[in-house]
């Protein structure tokens, strides 16, 4: 951490900052405002994110700009079957000093840096893909017996190209699991790709400026992170995420171990094998804090849980055979748990 | 860190936020109260009326079966209503939510308030202070709630509606019923239709039925046979149970309507003929007016007026005189054109030939009853009559009899089955009156001094 002071943001200061990102990202994305929102509130919440979209829909572009407006260390990992664990985390090697004498060093990976685009990361095998989870949960490396710590803000982003499953490897659940949000980029409608085709086939290319000077960004990123923290819950919004999470749980479920549940779903028991994770439960809060922010509060309301629900959740949630066959997705019963959970509040 | 001063005006805003949360909970309470008070009186005027309604416009049966069904209905719905407003009552938590949601202020009310007594607050407690505080205007108790009075004050002013409706409706509905001195027309009733009891020890309101002796004993054997048939089919208990609830119905109907129970209803039955093989008794129940003439006519039941009560009702000059004559068609025609004339013969005037032969064929059986019956009987011929055994122990049959109403024609009048007689064979000859045996002369005397008593 360097010594670099910054003045403690308050609200005002998060929503122009927040804002300002979005408008330097937008220079360069053409739409995806929400997945950019949802982009930015899992960054000052201090999650990591997964991107799942279609080949050409800008998800390494949109990674690319982010680490340019926010100008920290930005390292991209291509994940591919032959990956190996430290090739991403770094490794030991024998190096020559002046005087001739050799020893190990560590040569560190491309996870050392503040944002990290993992592309296509289901390509690469568990072993590999699990070799992120230290680093993404801990933000810190271990090799050969030796911890490392990595540099905060650390910022994850993890793109999944959901059409392409030959030769893949889905994600263990573990590691879903660490993503605070999943962010879903999809095909941009006519008028967006209209503005796409004529601001990226032109001799101009759109020049990204950094919001943050590069001494200071990463210690004013952390104070917004910090600011995020202070948002205040009142404990019915705390009972009402963890009642979301708890009915995105199936009844029958052998891990669920309390039955007298205040709010049921039908479409829950039939279509879920597992609901999600006392992580989701975090995510919506720390999702909905940032919202609160953006909207000059410093109280999160019923609103922001909802609004990040489906990126909070949806990714957490394990659908069975049956919702495969029905074309249900995981999108779907989050917005039908919000509607129970809703019509069933106290 | 934060200053003294600083402290104290946030102290002074969350004041002034709890003290206008407060006064959110204060009007949504007392909604809540209204609401329970309002409901819990609108239901119990709507049933009260509704019960006095009833005790006038249905019989004791209905009323029987209406009244607890309405007394348990307003039950559910007051125990509703006070659950209703228990659930509308606020807590101050309650009470920000719902300020929030009706100011749309996103929470911040409800979070102000679930934290206030907490010790750390987050350095952003200030602002949200700062922040609400700027919404002030909007969480005033006035346009969070702006009744003061429950919309259950509509129910209640219905209900009062109702109940001054009420009034006016008994008074223009009455139930038809027997009462002492209502002037009800003849009623005339087959004793076989009828349901005959005993009354119930220490029940006062009965009906009193006085006879001569010969129409009480033909009573008793009918009370008889309907208390061993009620014995038989096992259902004597429960018969007196249903007996009492109608007479409590009915009681409760009288103090309802005011109607007075004490002055006991009196009815004068005689016997339809002498003959106990006679299926066919008739209760007839004339009007005063009509009194002597449908005294003539023998076999009828008829009720005195509340004022004649103790009086014996015997026949009249008239009636010492018909005994006497033998029964002659001509006769017989006559007194059967005025019994008819007297039952409002508009409305047997609708009835068939069929109908009018039987009414006439029963008139003269009345005639023979007058003759054979009370006539007969040697303890009214013979001196004064004999008290009767059944009517010394106090013996009181209940009855209740309806007049159907036909209209505006035959108002008053009973529904009389018609009666189907197969035409004679071959091999029968019609009925011949018997001959009666000649009274001897000693006794004429005797018997005219006991007609004209």
């Amino acid at each position: 951490m360097s010594d670099v002071q910054v003045e403690t943001p308050t609200v005002a200061d998060f929503a122009r900052t927040f804002r300002r990102i979005q408008a330097e990202i937008h220079k360069l994305i053409i739409g995806h405002e929400q997945a950019v929102e949802e982009l930015l509130s899992a960054l000052f919440a201090g999650g990591h994110v997964l991107i799942e979209g279609v080949p050409g829909t800008g998800k390494t572009t949109l990674v690319k700009t982010l680490g340019l407006a926010l100008n920290l260390s930005f390292n991209r990992i291509q994940f591919t079957v032959d990956l190996m664990p430290a090739d991403i985390t770094g490794t030991r090697v024998i190096l020559s000093g002046d005087d001739g004498r050799r020893e190990f060093s560590f040569q560190p990976g491309p996870v050392f840096c503040h944002i990290l685009l993992g592309d296509e990361i289901n390509r690469a095998t568990p072993k590999t893909q699990s070799a992120l989870l230290e680093a993404m949960a801990e933000l810190q490396v271990t090799v050969s017996g030796t911890t490392y710590r990595l540099k905060p803000p650390y910022f994850v982003m993890a793109t999944l190209n959901p059409i392409e499953m030959e030769g893949t490897y889905p994600l263990p659940e573990a590691q879903l699991d660490r993503f605070l949000f999943k962010v879903r980029l999809n095909y941009p409608g006519e008028g967006e790709l209209t503005r796409i085709i004529s601001s990226t086939t032109g001799p101009e290319e759109a020049g990204i400026e950094a919001v943050f000077h590069a001494t200071e960004a990463a210690e004013r990123i952390e104070a917004l992170k910090r600011l995020v923290r202070e948002v205040m819950v009142a404990p019915a919004m705390e009972i009402y995420a963890a009642r979301l999470v708890r009915t995105t749980q199936p009844q029958n479920s052998r891990f669920v171990t309390d039955e007298a549940r205040a709010v049921h779903d039908e479409m829950v028991n039939r279509y879920v094998m597992f609901g999600s994770s006392p992580r989701g439960a975090q995510a919506l809060i720390l999702g909905a804090k940032v919202r609160a922010l953006l909207d000059g509060r410093a109280n999160i309301a019923r609103e922001d849980i909802e609004h990040v629900a489906v990126a909070a959740l949806a990714h957490r949630i394990m659908l069975n055979y049956a919702a495969l066959s029905d074309g249900i997705d995981a999108a779907q019963i989050v917005e039908r748990v919000i509607k129970s959970v809703r019509a069933g509040k106290p | 860190m934060s200053f003294p001063s600083q402290d104290r005006r946030a102290d002074e805003k969350l004041g002034r936020i709890l003290g206008r949360v407060g006064s959110v909970r204060t009007r949504l309470n007392s909604l809540a109260l209204q609401h329970a008070i309002f409901y819990t009186l609108a239901l119990a005027i709507a049933g009260g009326a509704a019960v006095y309604a009833g005790a006038f416009l249905l019989s004791p049966l209905a009323f029987m079966v209406g009244t607890p069904a309405l007394v348990i209905v307003a039950a559910i719905g007051i125990a509703s209503a006070v659950g209703a407003a228990w659930r509308m009552r606020a807590s101050a938590v309650r009470a920000a939510a719902i300020a929030d949601d009706r100011a749309e202020l996103k929470g911040r009310l409800s979070t102000i308030v679930a934290l206030a007594n907490h010790q750390t607050r987050g350095s952003l407690w200030s602002y949200l202070l700062e922040d609400a505080i700027g919404y002030q205007d909007q969480f005033a108790a006035a346009r969070i709630e702006r009744r003061r009075v429950s919309r259950a004050i509509y129910p209640l002013a219905g209900a009062i509606v109702l109940a001054a409706l009420a009034i006016p409706i008994s008074k223009i509905k009455h139930a038809p019923r027997i009462t002492p001195g209502s002037g009800q027309d003849d009623l005339t009733v087959d004793l076989d239709d009828l349901h005959l009891r005993p009354a119930d020890p220490g029940d006062e309101s009965g009906m009193e039925v006085t006879a001569d002796a010969a129409t009480m004993r033909r009573l008793g054997d009918r009370l008889a046979r309907e208390g061993a048939a009620g014995d038989e089919a096992g259902g004597n208990s429960l018969n007196h149970l249903v007996n009492r609830a109608r007479d409590m119905a009915e009681h409760l109907q009288n103090k309802l309507t005011g109607q007075q129970t004490a002055s006991k209803q009196r009815l004068n039955l005689r016997l339809a003929d002498a003959g106990g093989d006679q299926d066919q008794n008739e209760i007839h129940r004339a009007p005063e007016t009509q009194k002597n003439r449908h005294s003539d006519v023998a076999g009828q039941f008829k009720q005195d007026q509340p004022k004649s009560n103790r009086e014996i009702d015997l026949p009249s000059e008239d009636d010492s005189r018909q005994p006497n004559s033998e029964p002659s068609p001509g006769g017989n025609d006559e007194s059967g054109a005025e019994a008819n004339s007297g039952e409002d013969s508009p409305a047997n005037q609708d009835n068939s030939a069929t109908d009018r032969r039987i009414q006439q064929s029963g008139q003269n059986a009345g005639n023979g009853g007058a003759t054979h019956g009370i006539g007969a009987d040697p303890d009214s011929l013979f001196g004064a009559p004999a008290v009767s055994k059944l009517g010394s122990e106090g013996f009181e049959i209940a009855i209740e009899a309806r007049p159907v109403d036909h209209g505006a024609k035959g108002a008053g009048h009973a529904y009389v089955a018609p009666k189907v007689r197969a035409p004679l064979s071959l091999n029968q000859e019609p009925d011949e009156p018997v001959a009666r045996a000649a009274v001897p002369a000693e006794d004429r005397t005797t018997i005219r001094r006991v007609f004209e008593r």
